[in-house]
């Protein structure tokens, strides 16, 4: 199992950007890469409970992933799982992510972002896992 | 034409995956070159090569008296774009809140 670490630290109060991590229309603005839609989703991540979206890109490539808020605690730190789910809606591996909030000092926030419990090849959406392999050797070989 | 479950029926097959690796290690090949792949016969890595075509995984050059193949650079921006690792979506995730936070402070 591997893990996925990133920080960031941000201008705005620490509220602000838990506010932003934890509420349903705060979400919106940023939940997905660039350029993709979220046409389902249940993303509230003030209060335990699940939560669900399905992203699809440009080329109508539909990426599901649902969890489970585990814990919240406002505002420095929200706990939840993660699985996505293949093209037959299976849900595969389990992961854990935590997202925790803290003041810079400088008045904004720095943000951690923790995603453990990762399979170790750092794998993907990808409808099918037996691909996830192939797919790293042929972009490997593109770059 | 670049359809992905076409893509990845034509990628599904080790001989045909075996062709399209080598295709992209050495870039345009004539037939005679892929043969090596699997030992196997011309007429089969002719037969290989029409799935791949069909599919939009390859394309075929005529240059004087060969034929010359190469993989369609859309089909494997679609591949690309059908994985997506849980670095990628936290990046730009990440990369959109904290423009989205930029905005919210500007408004303050």
């Amino acid at each position: 199992m591997s893990t996925l670490k990133m920080e960031r630290t941000f201008s705005a109060d620490p509220a602000t950007v838990f506010s932003f991590l934890t509420q349903p229309q705060n979400i919106l603005k940023w939940w997905g890469p660039e350029g993709m839609t979220v046409p389902e989703h249940d993303l509230d991540f003030s209060k335990p409970g699940k939560w669900m979206s399905v992203m699809v890109n440009a080329e109508g490539g539909r990426y599901k992933v649902t969890g489970e808020v585990i814990k919240v605690d406002p505002p420095r730190s929200v706990e939840l799982t993660w699985g996505w789910h293949d093209e037959n809606d299976a849900r595969g591996h389990e992961s854990h992510v935590r997202l925790e909030v803290e003041p810079s000092g400088t008045g904004g926030a720095v943000f951690r972002l923790t995603h453990s419990d990762l399979p170790d090849d750092e794998s993907a959406a990808n409808h099918e896992q037996g691909w996830t392999s192939a797919l790293k050797k042929l972009e490997r070989l593109l770059n | 034409m670049s359809n992905l479950s076409s893509t990845f029926a034509a990628l599904g097959d080790a001989t045909r995956f075996a062709i399209v690796e080598k295709l992209l290690q050495e870039g345009e090949l004539p037939a005679g070159e892929l043969r090596t792949v699997g030992q196997i016969s011309a007429p089969a890595i002719s037969r290989h090569l029409k799935v791949l075509r069909k599919a939009g995984v390859v394309e075929q050059r005529i240059d004087a008296q060969r034929r010359l193949y190469s993989v369609r650079p859309e089909a494997v921006q679609a591949i690309g774009s059908w994985s997506m690792s849980y670095r990628e979506f936290w990046q730009k995730s990440l990369d959109r809140l904290e423009m989205a936070l930029n905005q919210e402070m500007r408004k303050k």
